[in-house]
């Protein structure tokens, strides 16, 4: 005879066994339990019904054309994501050697003014501002080609 | 944990890799992401986000924990923003298995299943996928992970980001509300 406490604690544990979510000592004891409870060994096979149907439920299929679209979409977005990387790899060092380029090309440029300064007898310094029209101009001019470039090739990826 | 093949290529950015794990968890997942969010077209909208998601984020996927926890993990979490946007609804609640080993389910005998019993499985299997999509999302998760997707409670709890307590407490509950449920529909205990 089971004490009705421990009835109680067995029944309340019934759904988890039936769904084979107990640990072994815990089914250890339920299953002793249900050997000599009628009652509950009825309403265990309620709960494992109900967890059969579950199992059982039909499995809703995606359609093929999502599947399809899903593929394609992944896989652009892949391929735009290694060609972002790969363009990275090479604009970082490009744009670090512009700007190593731009910090040393001033007093570069101040020793070829002088020289031409000599040569052709002008007295004035040079001045920063023809310099940095220079600089502006020469960073606007690239910065338009990238983007030119960059427009060229989603045009193309679009159409490929 | 052996990690599987498919995995470790996509990791190394194989795209054919990536296609060959969309196909074959194409089911599961959608199946998953159906129960969650229940509208077709949001199911399949959030398919497509998951695997961008994964294809994205896969560099950061650590091989210790197993793909498929990890994998569902990324689409709930994305089909719970979805839910909080477009229903803000309580999510909370919801629980599952323990071992590799043969369970007390597995063991006992299960009734034996009369040809009435064949022909009302359709009805009943109907009237069961409409009670279990009548419960709260947190619901329905636990129970499609631990009867659909077979997974172990453990693995369940990586999904839900919980403690193995709670993932108990909430597939008692949510058994406990599907079987009322069903009770209510007139089907007493015998909805297989």
């Amino acid at each position: 005879m089971n004490a009705p406490n421990e009835h109680e604690k067995i029944r309340s544990l019934l759904s988890l066994a039936a769904s084979g979510a107990l640990d072994s000592a815990e089914e250890m004891s339920v299953e002793s339990h249900l050997r000599n409870c009628t009652e509950c060994a009825a309403e265990f096979e309620h709960w494992q019904a109900l967890a059969g149907g579950l199992r059982r439920l039909p499995t809703p299929q995606l359609s093929p054309v999502v599947l399809q679209r899903t593929v394609a979409l992944v896989r652009e977005a892949q391929v735009a994501r290694d060609e972002h990387r790969a363009t990275l790899k090479v604009l970082i060092p490009l744009l670090a050697l512009s700007w190593a380029s731009t910090i040393f090309s001033w007093p570069l440029f101040k020793l070829a003014s002088g020289a031409l300064r000599v040569v052709l007898g002008i007295h004035a310094e040079p001045d920063w501002r023809v310099f940095a029209f220079f600089v502006a101009w020469t960073w606007l001019a690239a910065g338009v080609a990238a983007a030119m470039l960059s427009s060229q090739q989603r045009r193309d990826r679009r159409l490929a | 944990m052996v990690l599987d093949a498919d995995v470790v290529q996509l990791r190394r950015g194989d795209l054919d890799a990536l296609t060959a794990l969309i196909a074959r968890y194409q089911n599961r997942l959608y199946r998953y992401l159906l129960r969650l969010v229940r509208e077709p077209a949001q199911a399949e909208d959030l398919f497509q986000q998951s695997w961008l998601r994964v294809a994205e984020k896969i560099r950061a996927y650590d091989p210790n924990r197993s793909f498929d926890s990890w994998l569902f993990t990324v689409a709930r979490n994305l089909a719970l923003d979805h839910l909080r946007r477009v229903h803000p609804q309580s999510l909370d609640e919801p629980a599952l298995r323990g071992s590799d080993s043969e369970s007390l389910a597995d063991r006992l005998p299960s009734r034996e299943i009369l040809p009435l019993d064949r022909i009302l499985d359709s009805e009943r299997s109907e009237k069961l996928a409409a009670a279990l999509s009548d419960l709260p999302a947190t619901y329905r998760e636990v129970l499609s992970l631990r009867f659909e997707e077979e997974m172990k409670l453990e693995e369940i709890a990586e999904v839900l980001g919980a403690p193995l307590s709670t993932v108990k407490t909430r597939l008692r509950r949510s058994l406990a509300q599907l079987r009322g449920t069903m009770e209510a529909h007139g089907f007493h205990g015998d909805p297989s």
